[in-house]
């Protein structure tokens, strides 16, 4: 109980100082914010006067530390402020750019694991042999094609030759395939190098020969001692995943014109409208300080050994 | 019946480190394996219980460190039923508790992992893992190293009560001439990987015929130690 309550404080130590960095950052970012949300809003030749109007209304007249407590202090409350580009709230914008991005997200590391996890195994099958030697060629070339390259790859075989798929959108759940591909091919590529080198170390591990000397099948050896401990550096590396997944979140989503995260934030920084990006910015934090919460937490029941003296 | 193993060698990174050895061993004979480090014991303790393991003979083994012998993910708990599960044997409470309270580890906590037991618990453990069922040979690769003098020799006397009635042999892999005399009536004697002397215990004490044995019982004020 301890552990959960420090850990707990430790995520909540994480996240305002995220909020603090977003805010700062985008506080002392160059060019006039006033003028591009005057632009974004009228989309027209603005007058100074206009420009002064919004500068007074975004409240970047009153210095940062108060401008800080005008933003962050709702957001407590679960208040996260309104548009300034349109007025409108932007909490149920962003979980409405959610509710494609998640299914999105869940339906890639799917993909990845299904991948990867059978790619893996098979390997290690015979370590050196052919098998291994092509699936390390397929995750390093996985690893190294981009995510906007796959995609526009993915679009001319399946939309544009074949015409199987839908490219653009999110309109039925056949939009979300040819992205969840593009990203799920991506993270089975690094998986695949994770899950096999974590079962050849395991593999290693000096009392597995008592083991099968105890007369304990090699089934079971493989199922209860094996694969307890390649699950440890997989987890590990799930934290980093989920990092290169929202990375790659962004960019599919503008590739395939879907209204997801990605694009609400790419929207959001053209217009220049701080309240969404920042929005934005903490939820993704968010996602990312419980999901690494989660990581920790498992590793206390399944090593507790691991992370006892940094904690 | 006899237990019989041939041409067991070892070879690792292109040096031989087992030169082909045979042997045979009568059931319920106490057998001690001694020489020097680096003489390739533990190889031939290996050798000795993979090869009667194909000829699916029973055979348990306890290796030299409980690091070799337990998974620090699983709890000894598991460890006992996996044990009891590869000898497709029940679980059975009563044999467990008398051979943990001989042992003096009736009241630590099964749930734990191995890491949370002292070393000389743990080996205690793996020593009675290895008694759960009656095997043909059991191979005890320096078994007492971890443990106390009191403990040690307790454990080898339960060891030995524990065999005395049963057809079990019993190979003593050590460096201790002085365990080895106490619980072995037949000592074979290896260097650099061979067998260069395999005779009774008092045989090997009284006259040594192969250097190595004559360097190992010059220590024989061994014999006088109580222990």
């Amino acid at each position: 109980m301890k552990i959960v309550i420090g850990l707990f404080l430790r995520a909540s130590v994480v996240l305002t100082g995220i909020a603090l960095a977003t805010f700062a950052l985008l506080w002392n970012a160059p060019g006039d914010p006033a003028l591009a949300i005057a632009l974004a809003r009228y989309d027209a030749i603005v007058t100074p006067d206009l420009v002064n109007e919004i500068r007074e209304q975004a409240g970047f007249n009153a210095g940062f530390w108060p401008a800080f407590q005008a933003w962050f202090g709702p957001i407590l409350m679960g208040d996260f402020g309104n548009s300034s580009v349109n007025g409108r709230p932007v909490l149920p914008d962003l979980m409405s750019s959610v509710s494609y991005t998640f299914p999105l997200g869940i339906a890639a590391l799917a993909i990845g694991m299904a991948l990867s996890l059978p790619l893996a195994i098979l390997s290690t099958k015979r370590p050196g042999g052919w098998l291994d030697r092509f699936a390390i060629a397929v995750a390093s070339i996985g690893n190294a094609i981009p995510a906007y390259w796959l995609g526009l790859l993915l679009i001319l075989l399946f939309a544009v030759q074949l015409a199987w798929l839908p490219a653009m959108g999110a309109r039925t759940p056949s939009h979300a395939i040819l992205p969840a591909l593009t990203l799920g091919l991506g993270v089975a590529a690094s998986l695949t190098r994770i899950i096999r080198s974590g079962i050849l170390e395991a593999r290693g591990q000096s009392f597995l020969p008592a083991l099968s000397r105890r007369g304990v099948p090699q089934n079971s050896i493989s199922k209860d001692h094996i694969a307890l401990h390649a699950a440890i550096p997989v987890v590990t590396v799930f934290g980093l995943e989920l990092a290169f997944l929202l990375e790659g979140l962004v960019m599919v989503e503008v590739i395939f014109a879907r209204p997801g995260l990605g694009s609400f934030l790419v929207e959001a920084i053209g217009a220049r409208d701080f309240p969404k990006v920042q929005a934005a910015v903490l939820l993704t934090a968010l996602i990312f300080v419980v999901v690494n919460l989660l990581i920790d937490l498992f590793y206390k029941v399944l090593d507790p050994r691991i992370g006892d003296h940094d904690a | 019946m006899t237990l019989q193993v041939f041409d067991l060698s070892a070879i690792r990174s292109g040096q031989a480190i087992l030169h082909p050895t045979s042997l045979s061993i009568e059931l319920g004979t106490r057998i001690g394996l001694v020489g020097s480090s680096g003489s390739g014991k533990s190889t031939l303790g290996h050798a000795i219980v993979d090869a009667l393991r194909a000829q699916n003979k029973r055979v348990a083994h306890v290796p030299q460190s409980p690091d070799e012998a337990l998974d620090p993910l699983r709890s000894f708990k598991f460890h006992w039923h996996e044990a009891e599960r590869a000898l497709d044997l029940a679980h059975d409470v009563s044999k467990q508790r008398t051979l943990f309270s001989a042992l003096k580890i009736e009241d630590a906590d099964l749930r734990k992992r191995p890491w949370s037991w002292s070393r000389g618990m743990q080996q205690r453990f793996v020593i009675a893992m290895a008694l759960i069922g009656t095997p043909d040979l059991i191979v005890l690769d320096e078994p007492t190293s971890a443990l106390d003098p009191i403990v040690a020799a307790k454990t080898m006397e339960l060891l030995r009560d524990h065999l005395a009635d049963k057809d079990v042999a019993m190979l003593l892999i050590t460096h201790d001439l002085g365990l080895a005399t106490q619980h072995v009536d037949r000592l074979i004697v290896l260097d650099k990987g061979k067998v260069v002397e395999d005779a009774s215990t008092h045989g090997i004490l009284v006259a040594p015929k192969s250097p190595a044995a004559k360097s190992l019982s010059t220590h024989r004020s061994w014999l006088s130690l109580p222990c």
